[in-house]
Formats: structure tokens, C-alpha cells, sequence
């Protein structure tokens, strides 16, 4: 069984606001999907090779040159708002 | 109680590729904001990453540097966080399959070698750079401005176990660090460009005690100067704090340069919290030993060879690890010079000292095209023998850093040339007695004071230049016998 964890930090983690009754629905839900992921760690995987990839593709790797990016008008096109060619958020300080 | 303080470092260095590390978009450097951005380092919905093989075959190199062992078969994870330079709310990184792990860098402290092991070297992408706006303290701004050319240029991060244990040995690993990068040809390591960035992760326990204390991680030093300040302050609150039996939190702290003291930013975050996953848009990498193979071929004279070849010209660790540290003009100059002079102390101390000296009071960055090695040691040998004088060698040097001359020549012409004739010196010294007999009779001692009057006398009555030792000498023997 995993660790129980909690709520709070999660949503805070997320970013993500939660009322008591949203975080007591999420709590349950998010209960249950431990228990799914507990249920395969019961499976023995150590002789297993580590893929990530559904159709076991190879990373392909690109040649370090150099395109033509977006042009600034239009990278900057979907901003609410702008400043000397900045993106403008709300402030945001760690 | 004795205490004693571990350190480990954190170091991400900017690659200098041409495009960015998942897109194609060109790493440039400028002020002007978002003029190099696209889908992909923009974090646009549906847009895919494509690694840039450059900066593979670049953290190969520095991994191999580092004689780290190569993951063969590597993956790329997404660490997820939010803040807005990290438009995809994630930043591609690596996690439990670095390409480079359990290396180690050989420093030098004093005139002693010392072995920094590597726990990792792991390749990710850089943020977009955030301005804050607002009049006075930053916790005031109003808003935030984004710049987003900096995101995604390829950043390696090379971290070493807890094995430092002052901030002059960090000091030392980081200047290394530097080197190798710049040795290797991967980064421009200028540290004043953020190109090399560092945290510290700092903890104090007791001396006795086989585990580490709480770990606090330091950042926001941007000098060596700050590292070096910054490490020996947090090693001192630690201990005060350990001291008084206070427990020593587990957080970020932020130097502040202007107060030169750390503050506390926020407390950490473990790495569950950043919810590590294989990024599905990135297939397993596989490094194989032929790529590993073209990636050493473009390998030569690192900082340790540089060290080796210096170190056998017959200079000491310290003075090696200095040119070493160097621009690679004045390594490629002090090894043609000495050849010549065949004297690596005084070549090491005329380049280091007088030419340095001399081109930094002239502010001069670069040595004029035409002083070579073949000058400059015709000088140093100028003086070595005597010819002419060290203030002589110096004046001559401040003419050749402004114009093509020959030192010799130069000497020559402009009577600089000291003579080493010992019967030309002899006969001066006789008449300076002859004209001085009153003084020479209130001689009392070879150390009297009198005596350097008389060998001012005799320079004096030369036309040529002698060499004030030799008048010495020369007098003293005459009169003393």
C-alpha cells in the first residue's frame, strides 16, 4: 500500500486551487489509482529491458544548424498583453 | 566541538552550439527580447522536440573529459515545475540515465593535487530569462516580463559528489570545471555571461561523525568571488547555529551580494516533487561506441596535459596551474619563449608579472602582432646576463608593446647595453678613489653607507652602462681587499 499523501501539497505542487469537497473527491480518486500503481509493482520487471517508447524507436538525432524562428510579431501574437517586446505575466517571484 | 563542513557542487554550463537544443531556432546574444523563439521552445501546444547532435556529441566530450563512464543507452525525462520562463511547465532534463556518471576532476590547491569525484553529467534545456517590474524591492514588482531566447539553448549539468570541503577547493573545481569547457572547445565559460552558473550545496556536522548534516543549498553567486563568500558565510551560520544546539533547516538560500549575507528563499523541494517521467516525445538515446569514438577524436590537450607539459618545462604545480588557467596566447608564448631562455622560472615571472602587468596598465587584452616569442626572449636573456639592466629590460618592453623594435637593437642604440667588462669597470673604480680619497678615508666597514655614493661616483663617469653589481663587487675588493 502507498505511502498516504497529502492533498495539500499536491494542489499546491499543481498550482491548482481545491475547495474541501474537490479535495475530498481527489483524495478517494487519487487513493485508488495508488492502488493500481501498487498492483504493478508487484509485477517482476528486473530482467525486463527499460523502454520507453511504444514501437521501440531510436532517438534520432538533428545536424546544429540553425532556421529561420518565428517572426516576432507573430510569436507575440496571442499575448493578452505585451511590453517592449516582452510577454507580460502577473508578477511571479520565487 | 569540532565541526567540519561538506560540500558539493552544482554547475550548468551553457553549450555553444548554434541552434537550440530541441529546435532549430539560433542561440543568440542579444538585448532585444523573443526575436529567436518558435513552437517548440515556446511550449506551444503539439510542437515536437528533436535533440541537436552537437551538443550529444558535446556533453560526450565533457563527460569523457571528466572520466566519467558513458551511459550507452540513455533517456530523457520531463521535470515538472511551474514558473513562467518554463513556457511547457516542464523542463526536459535527464534523471536516472545521465549520459556521464561517476568521473572525477583533478585540482590543484597550493602546490598539491586533489581529485573532485563526479557523480553525474546530464543534459537538459535552459528557461527564458524573467525581468521583474515595479519600482524598489523585488517582493514589490508589479509585473513580470519574458524573454524567451534564452529557452531551450542546451545546458550540461555537472554535479559532484560531497567531496569539497572549503570554498578555496570549490573555487579550484570551478575554475577547472571552466577550463575543461573551454579546453574542449564546448562553451565560451564566461562566467560574467552566465555561460558557467553554480549552486552550493552546504552542510556542517561533527568532525567525528561518519554522516553528513542537513544539506542547504546556496544560489545566486555569480563570481568566484561570491562562491568563495558565499560558501564561507553559510559554513559559519551553520556552525553558530549547531553550536547553540539549534537544528539547521533543509531550504534554498539566495546570496545577497550587497549585504554578503544568505537569505532564505523557500524551502526545498525533494525530487518526488518534481514528478520525474520519461518524456514520451524521446525515444531511448542510444550512445554508441562509434559515437562515443568521433566524440574523442575532437579531444586534445586538456587541462591536466597543459598542466603535465608546463609542469615539465621545470615550473611548480601552482605556477603550471596558473598558465594553465591562462589565455591560451600567453600558454602558447611562455612554451615557444622558454625553449629559447631554457629558464622557466624567470620566463614565467617576466610573462606573468612584467608582460601582464605592463598590457594590463596599457589595457591591452591581446599581444601585438609583432611580439613573439623570439623577441621576448631575446629580452628576458638581455637581462638574465646582465647586458642590461631590469629597469632597462622593462623601459625596452614598454617600447616593444607599442611599436616593432628590436630589443637588442634598441639597447644598443639607445645605450642601454651594460658593460660587462671587468678592467673597463676596474679602471672607473680606481680614478672614483683617486678623486674621493677624503671619503674613502671615513670608510669605516663594507656596509657603510658611504659606499653606495662611491658606486652612484662610478656609474656616474661610465659612458657605457656597467652593471651596479659588478661596480660593487669591483669596489669593495679594492678597497677591502
Amino acid at each position: 500500500m502507498s505511502e498516504n499523501f497529502n492533498i495539500d501539497d499536491i494542489s499546491n505542487l499543481a498550482s491548482i486551487e481545491l475547495s474541501e469537497e474537490e479535495k475530498a473527491k481527489l483524495q478517494k480518486d487519487l487513493q485508488i489509482i495508488l492502488e493500481h500503481v501498487d498492483a504493478l509493482k508487484n509485477i517482476d520487471v528486473k530482467d525486463e529491458k527499460i523502454d520507453i517508447h511504444p514501437l521501440s524507436k531510436v532517438l534520432e538525432l538533428r545536424k546544429d544548424e540553425s532556421k529561420e524562428s518565428l517572426k516576432h510579431e507573430d510569436a507575440m501574437m496571442n499575448s493578452p498583453e505585451t511590453k517592449d517586446g516582452h510577454f507580460v505575466v502577473p508578477p511571479s517571484i520565487e | 566541538m569540532n565541526l567540519k563542513a561538506t560540500i558539493g557542487m552544482e554547475t550548468h554550463v551553457e553549450l555553444d552550439t548554434k541552434s537550440k537544443m530541441f529546435c532549430s531556432c539560433e542561440v543568440v546574444e542579444t538585448d532585444e527580447p523573443n526575436i529567436s523563439v518558435c513552437p517548440t521552445c515556446l511550449g506551444l501546444p503539439g510542437a515536437l522536440p528533436v535533440p541537436n547532435k552537437t551538443a550529444i556529441q558535446y556533453i560526450v566530450m565533457l563527460s569523457l573529459g571528466a572520466n566519467c563512464k558513458i551511459t550507452n543507452e540513455g533517456m530523457f525525462h520531463r521535470k515538472n515545475y511551474f514558473y513562467p520562463d518554463l513556457p511547457k511547465n516542464y523542463q526536459i532534463s535527464q534523471f536516472d540515465f545521465p549520459v556521464g556518471v561517476n568521473g572525477s576532476l583533478e585540482i590543484v590547491l597550493d602546490e598539491e593535487l586533489h581529485s573532485v569525484e563526479i557523480e553525474r553529467v546530464h543534459m537538459e534545456e535552459d528557461t527564458g530569462k524573467s525581468v521583474h517590474m515595479g519600482s524598489g524591492r523585488i517582493d514589490s514588482a508589479t509585473s513580470t516580463l519574458l524573454d524567451f531566447n534564452r529557452s531551450g539553448v542546451p545546458l550540461v549539468e555537472v554535479v559532484t559528489k560531497p567531496v569539497i570541503s572549503t570554498s578555496k577547493m570549490a573555487v579550484a573545481y570551478i575554475e577547472e570545471l571552466r577550463q575543461l569547457v573551454i579546453d574542449l572547445g564546448i562553451s565560451k565559460g564566461k562566467l560574467e555571461k552566465g555561460n558557467l552558473r553554480f549552486d552550493a550545496n552546504i552542510s556542517v556536522a561533527n568532525e567525528d561523525s561518519n554522516e553528513l548534516g542537513t544539506k542547504v543549498e546556496i544560489k545566486n553567486m555569480n563570481s568566484l568571488k561570491s562562491l568563495e563568500k558565499a560558501i564561507d558565510y553559510e559554513i559559519m551560520r551553520q556552525s553558530k547555529q549547531i553550536k547553540k544546539g539549534e537544528s539547521v533547516i533543509q531550504e534554498t538560500r539566495h546570496w545577497d551580494e550587497n549585504k554578503q549575507v544568505t537569505i532564505s528563499m523557500r524551502t526545498k523541494e525533494g525530487s518526488a516533487d518534481y514528478r520525474y517521467f520519461s518524456d514520451p516525445d524521446l525515444p531511448n538515446m542510444i550512445i554508441d561506441e562509434e559515437f562515443i569514438n568521433n566524440s574523442k577524436k575532437n579531444i586534445q590537450n586538456l587541462p591536466t596535459d597543459k598542466r603535465k607539459t608546463l609542469k615539465e618545462s621545470g615550473l611548480s604545480l601552482s605556477d603550471s596551474n596558473y598558465l594553465d588557467k591562462g589565455d591560451k596566447w600567453l600558454y602558447d608564448l611562455y612554451l615557444s619563449t622558454v625553449e629559447n631562455t631554457k629558464d622557466s622560472k624567470s620566463t614565467f615571472n617576466f610573462l606573468t608579472g612584467e608582460l601582464q602587468g605592463q598590457m594590463r596598465k596599457a589595457e591591452i587584452d591581446e599581444l601585438p602582432d609583432w611580439v613573439d616569442s623570439e623577441k621576448i626572449s631575446n629580452l628576458i636573456n638581455l637581462f638574465e646576463t646582465n647586458e642590461v639592466s631590469f629597469t632597462s629590460a622593462k623601459d625596452i618592453l614598454a617600447k616593444l608593446l607599442g611599436e616593432d623594435i628590436d630589443p637588442k637593437t634598441y639597447a644598443t642604440d639607445n645605450n642601454l647595453i651594460q658593460s660587462s667588462d671587468d678592467e673597463e669597470i676596474k679602471t672607473l673604480v680606481t680614478s672614483v678613489i683617486k678623486e674621493n680619497q677624503d671619503i674613502v678615508e671615513r670608510l669605516e666597514d663594507p656596509e657603510d653607507k658611504l659606499v653606495g655614493f662611491l658606486v652612484g661616483q662610478v656609474m656616474k663617469s661610465s659612458v657605457n652602462k656597467v652593471n651596479p653589481g659588478s661596480v660593487k663587487d669591483i669596489l669593495l675588493k679594492e678597497l677591502f681587499g
